[in-house]
């Protein structure tokens, strides 16, 4: 294990990254602390890649700092301080499984055994196929098996579950947990909200290359300031709905009525407090998804005028 | 250095599995040396038919497979991205080049000790040890200009564009250079400027005997340089797009 500071695992200082007049990445600033898992959020095209591919050292920012366990990406990259398993990264063909992560555990300063990464990935019954012969979901844990060749304490993974079904990608979790109960710490991209919201204990929201929200899953949720409510009531007012405190938002149907309110508990008082009496009600946060749709849709409101709304391309 | 080694011995046990490869670099120029070298009776460049076209033949081994195979293979790994996953390990970014050509080199001794030994025994070319290490050392050389080549191509190009463009280099140089059969000449005159002309002339002199124009290992060395320099260009101008 090479990291033992408190300091923080990886740190972002206003990193920028453009391209001609596109800011793929935007005025990034973050701190990861040791053994987080921290997922890192946001819509295609978001900066998320180009971000992870700074932190990789595999493309320079435009402007900015980048450390990784107080080094520079790149000679923290050399000295094996980072396992990574990236989108785009692809294999050797015309080796088998084992020949390919006994290759590269043996280009690693602190090598974990190889039938070890084997069972951990949960390659070892395809250890012998050719690796240009695997299943989608086969390729992405061989991927994933040469990410943890080496003792290290940061992983890295942008998009990991990507072309897995279900099952596996419920398996890989379950294994990505043993990784992390050692004591690593796990950085992961993601578009499936999800997948963040079970798996990390730290969500950072990226839009347009800025960061616009950190928090728990469950500070996320409450960021975008509303809870759901729902309750069934006979003859309802709408005029006095509206009227109820903390209302952002009414919907009636029949006697079913829904609220976005601020304030869930004042909001009740009040309909009990003139004399109602609702049936039914159930208080709820907004789940991830809506809450992400919530902040990315203000940042892009914000955003939309001032930007001509320009469209952000998918390959970045 | 250790990482290195590490990928070029695992980069040469895939190649010699590659049935295309082993069928480029060893089964064709065999084949050819044995069906027209030891027939023809000519004297081309001052030797016997059967000297001149066992250089050739040990030329074009060492020379395309360096070529053909290594510029396709570092096009899709490159497009398939194994060259990024490379530069997430602790190895030097210039392991992956230095990998592909210490293995196209590794890889083509086999079809050059073979073509030669065929000389020897089936065409019955003589000349002295010092000789025939001189002309193995120098036919073996090709295949590190071409691999340096092949990395300048591969890495600069997509894959589907790599294939023609190849083969389009791969034809010219092998006619002009005239490993195929002997160019007499106008093309003769603009051949003498490949490095496969060359690499066989120098070994033609070596085998009759006559002094190597230090013009011809000039030349040989200048195109090394150049397509090494290209392939440095094209490594670095591709730096955040592999």
């Amino acid at each position: 294990m090479s990291h033992s500071g408190t300091g923080p695992v990886v740190s972002f200082e206003n990193v920028s990254k453009h391209y001609g007049s596109l800011r793929a990445v935007d005025g990034l600033s973050l701190d990861l602390r040791p053994r987080e898992t921290v997922a890192l959020l946001g819509p295609n095209g978001a900066g998320k890649s180009t971000s992870l591919d700074m932190l990789l050292a595999l493309r320079k920012p435009t402007s900015g700092k980048i450390t990784m366990f107080g080094k520079d990406p790149y000679h923290a990259v050399k000295a094996g301080d980072v396992g990574a398993m990236l989108q785009s990264g692809g294999l050797m063909p015309e080796v088998t499984v084992r020949e390919l992560v006994t290759l590269v555990t043996g280009l690693h300063p602190r090598p974990v055994p190889v039938d070890t990464t084997l069972r951990r990935a949960g390659i070892a019954d395809i250890a012998d196929q050719r690796v240009d012969r695997l299943s989608g979901g086969q390729t992405q844990r061989v991927r994933f098996a040469l990410a943890i060749v080496g003792e290290c304490d940061l992983i890295v993974l942008d998009e990991p579950t990507t072309a897995m079904d279900v099952e596996t990608r419920q398996l890989f979790w379950a294994d990505m947990k043993e990784e992390v109960a050692e004591g690593k710490t796990l950085l992961f991209a993601t578009h499936y909200l999800e997948e963040a919201d079970q798996a990390a204990d730290r969500i950072l929201v990226i839009n347009r290359g800025r960061l616009l929200a950190d928090g728990t899953p469950a500070e996320i949720k409450s960021r975008a300031g509303a809870k759901r409510m729902s309750f069934r009531l006979d003859k309802v007012n709408e005029p006095f709905l509206l009227g109820l405190p903390g209302i952002v938002s009414v919907d009636v149907r029949g006697d079913v009525v829904q609220i976005q309110s601020s304030d869930s508990d004042a909001t009740l008082y009040a309909v009990l407090d003139a004399g109602y009496r609702p049936r039914e009600v159930e208080i709820g946060s907004l789940g991830l998804e809506q809450a992400f749709l919530a902040i990315t849709a203000e940042d892009d409101a914000a955003n939309g005028a001032a930007n001509g709304a320009q469209p952000v391309k998918e390959t970045i | 250095m250790h990482g290195t080694l590490l990928l070029s011995r695992t980069e040469i046990s895939r190649m010699r599995r590659n049935r295309r490869f082993l069928i480029t670099t060893l089964a064709f120029p065999v084949v050819l040396y044995l069906l027209i070298g030891t027939r023809a009776k000519a004297t081309v460049y001052g030797v016997d038919f059967a000297a001149y076209y066992m250089v050739a033949m040990a030329t074009l081994g060492s020379f395309s497979g360096a070529l053909m195979n290594n510029s396709i293979r570092i096009s899709q790994e490159r497009k398939e991205g194994w060259i990024r996953q490379l530069r997430l390990t602790p190895l030097p970014p210039s392991a992956y080049v230095v990998a592909k050509l210490l293995a196209a080199m590794a890889i083509s001794v086999p079809s050059v000790v073979i073509v030669l030994l065929l000389g020897r025994f089936v065409g019955s070319v003589h000349m002295s040890a010092g000789s025939w290490i001189s002309v193995a050392v120098v036919v073996w050389l090709g295949a590190l200009i071409f691999a340096a080549l092949a990395v300048a191509i591969g890495y600069r190009l997509q894959p589907d564009q790599v294939q023609p463009i190849a083969t389009l280099i791969y034809f010219v140089f092998i006619i002009l250079g005239g490993v195929f059969f002997p160019l007499g000449g106008t093309l003769q005159q603009i051949g003498k400027f490949t490095p496969t002309y060359e690499a066989v002339k120098i070994s033609t002199d070596l085998v009759g005997g006559v002094s190597v124009p230090a013009g011809l290992v000039v030349g040989m060395v200048v195109w090394l340089v150049i397509f090494v320099g290209l392939a440095a260009l094209s490594v670095r101008a591709m730096a955040e797009s592999v």
